[in-house]
């Protein structure tokens, strides 16, 4: 719930840099961008291609091939709602109604105050414990659709 | 004032049942001190907390900040030996949780860890395959290999380098035995790794694991540094070094082609075999890709001989399998069992029944490329064979169960639906086929759909069937063929004439 220091593109992508015999590795520079930046804006395939010897073609070809990868800017805090089968089961749908219902926004998007984004995610592994909403890295199980509110309200 | 000691699971289900809020409310408290263990899977009682008593551990279930005193005066505990969901299991390789820290590398050994590496150390590697033959041991991620088949093959291809990965991607909704003993046990995943690389002749080993796991790629790269500074990655002068790599949301790269090209950091798409990993794998060189809880049933292998593990199961099974209930059941949990007990018996016994105000309708074995049972069918074995004859799969032992309020056509909708999002495009009947099923169904759901739209369904199910390149297309029609099988009713409800 703190503001880390987060890098720069330039100073992220300085690890990433391949030194041989390393490879250099599209989809783990991808990642590093997007643990600096929040997500990783299409804006920055040249430079992540460049620093990576690679196109701009396969840089932009990893980036939409992965679905946790982003090309917007996150909200403040990420809800990720578990639509895999256990929580399916469980009616996670209806705490999935239950969050853009409160927080007023579509799957996907980002509240206008720019507080959360609310996206599906496949299973966490937590279906023992189903249904289940992530926030930030914070896992929450056993989720009604009335302890919304007050799940959320810590998340500022 | 005394303090006692008292044992509280620390794994990502545990917190989210309130074991981190039950820790924090009870952080100032001189009365108690806990010690934050792995769970022991029994997730319906969660947050448990333990104590010792002279008979063994006690156990307080489903626990709320105050419950405290009933715990320190050690009121109402019930002995850990007889709760019945423990009790009736064969814990080998879950043998640890609930007991142990689990990034206590000391505690691990004391408690028989790293025999198994020991013994390997004093075979060579033909003799550790030869133990892995003996054993009968098939992956436990899905499509059920003989593992010493594989490492052979690795092992007698020659190459300057080869390569060990642990295939963490654990994509089956509906299952977490691996996250659990990277969380849990994660030097039980090392030294089973650890084993391989001595067989095949690996320097460098990777763990691939998926992005919705951060406590469990914590968990082991923790676990790599403590093990790398107690020497322990390069035993005997022999070298070897580990690393955790990320996944970042991809069905398909749990595929073992795929997750090695999502390692080399390209689009993981599915690549057709031969050559096999075992040949030519990572950057070309022989790799062994196995799951987490293949990895991690090694070391009791080659602590206690591969004829001990062949001694446990069926005919063609062996061994114990890791169970993973959920849905709407009333005890979901990890389940270890010998192989062969009847699907009924596992949701009878350790299922319990189902979730209060709910009742039965269908069961999903083995992910969302499993087949649905309902409950007329429920008398078949939980093993191998018995599931391939059914045209089903074990998968990685997940178990879904569905109760009445489950709209069939909306489930089948759904899997259609993700094979669509999660195709990776290579094969036409797949990329395709996967978003026309989608369409009909949803006509369906519209009602709209005609008399034929079952038996395109059922056409195009046999077609991805045969054609596609691997098991995501190839099983992707079952989920959706049995529904329709189990639930006629339902889908011609949506049909105009
Ligand atoms: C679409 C698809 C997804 C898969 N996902 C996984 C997975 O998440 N974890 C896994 O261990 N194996 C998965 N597999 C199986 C792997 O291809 C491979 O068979 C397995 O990792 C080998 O390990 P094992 O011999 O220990 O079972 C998947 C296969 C397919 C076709
Ligand atoms: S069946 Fe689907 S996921 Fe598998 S290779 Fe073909 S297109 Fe890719
Ligand atoms: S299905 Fe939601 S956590 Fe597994």
């Amino acid at each position: 719930m703190t503001t880390r220091h987060r890098p720069g593109l330039a100073e992220a992508l300085e690890y990433c840099r391949p030194v041989p015999p390393v490879k250099s590795n599209i989809l783990k520079t991808l990642l590093a961008v997007q643990s600096a930046l929040g997500h990783v804006p299409t804006s920055a395939i040249p430079q992540i291609a460049q620093v990576l010897g690679v196109t701009d073609a396969q840089v932009a070809g990893v980036l939409s091939y992965y679905s946790d990868l982003r090309t917007q800017s996150p909200g403040r805090h990420l809800i990720r709602v578990c639509m895999g089968e256990s929580c399916t089961a469980n009616h996670g749908g209806r705490v999935l109604r239950a969050i853009q219902d409160h927080v007023r926004v579509a799957v996907g998007g980002r509240t206008l105050e720019g507080r959360f984004t609310v996206e599906k995610m496949s299973c966490a592994g937590n279906c023992a414990v189903s249904p289940t909403v992530m926030i930030d890295e914070d896992l929450c199980g056993r989720v009604t659709p009335s302890e919304v509110p007050s799940l959320l309200e810590p998340y500022t | 004032m005394k303090t006692t000691r008292c044992y509280l699971a620390n794994d990502t289900s545990s917190r989210a049942a309130g074991a981190g809020r039950l820790a924090d409310a009870w952080s100032d408290r001189p009365e108690i001190q806990l010690i934050r263990t792995s769970s022991r899977g029994a997730f319906f009682l969660e947050p448990m907390v333990e104590r010792d008593t002279p008979n063994g551990r006690e156990a307080w279930f489903n626990v709320a900040p105050n419950d405290l005193p009933r715990i320190v005066g050690g009121v109402g505990g019930t002995p850990v030996a007889e709760i019945p969901f423990l009790q009736q299991q064969t814990r080998f390789t879950f043998a640890n949780f609930g007991i142990t820290e689990p990034l206590a590398l000391d505690e691990y050994q004391t408690r028989g860890g790293l025999k198994g590496l020991a013994a390997a150390q004093s075979l060579s590697p033909e003799g550790i395959v030869e133990a892995l033959r003996i054993s009968r041991l098939r992956g436990r991620g899905g499509a059920a290999f003989p593992v010493w088949k594989k490492w052979q093959v690795a092992q007698q291809t020659g190459s300057e380098q080869k390569y060990v990965v642990a295939n963490a991607d654990e994509g089956d909704a509906g299952t977490y035995c691996d996250r659990m003993i990277m969380e849990g046990d994660p030097f039980r995943l090392i030294e089973g790794m650890m084993i391989c690389a001595r067989a095949i002749g690996a320097t460098h080993g990777y763990l691939y694991c998926r992005y919705e796991y951060p406590a469990a790629a914590r968990a082991m790269k923790f676990s790599i540094q403590k093990a790398r500074e107690a020497d322990l990655l390069d035993c005997d002068d022999y070298p070897f070094d580990l690393e955790v790599v990320t996944g970042a949301g991809s069905y398909v790269c749990g595929e073992e082609t795929a997750l090695l090209e999502s390692l080399e950091g390209r689009r993981g798409v599915v690549l057709a075999k031969p050559p096999y990993p075992a040949e030519s794998g990572l950057y070309g060189n022989p790799t062994i890709v196995s799951n987490v809880l293949t990895f991690a049933t090694i070391p009791n292998i080659l602590a206690n001989g591969g004829a001990w593990h062949a001694s446990i199961g069926t005919e063609g099974s062996r061994g114990t399998m890791a169970l993973q209930i959920g849905g709407r059941v009333k005890q979901p949990g990890l389940v270890e069992v010998p192989f062969g007990l009847t699907l009924h018996d596992v949701l009878d016994r350790f299922g319990g029944g189902m979730a209060p105000g709910s009742r039965f309708k269908a069961v999903q074995v083995g992910g969302p490329l499993g087949s649905l049972f309902p409950e007329s069918q429920l008398d078949i074995p939980i093993c191998y064979d018995a599931f391939a004859e059914a045209g089903a799969i074990l998968g990685h032992g997940g178990i879904v169960v569905y109760d009445d309020e489950t709209n069939m056509v909306e489930l089948a909708r759904h899997f259609m639906a993700f094979t669509a999002d999660e195709s990776c495009g290579k094969c036409t009947p797949c990329r395709i086929g996967s978003v026309r099923g989608r369409e009909i169904l949803e006509r369906i759901q519209a009602g709209e759909g005609t008399a034929e739209s079952l038996d395109l369904l059922k056409d195009l199910g046999e077609t991805m069937k045969a054609t596609s390149l691997c098991a995501l297309g190839g099983r992707a029609p079952y989920p959706v063929l049995t529904a329709i099988e189990h639930f006629p009713e339902e889908f011609k409800k949506g049909l105009t004439h």
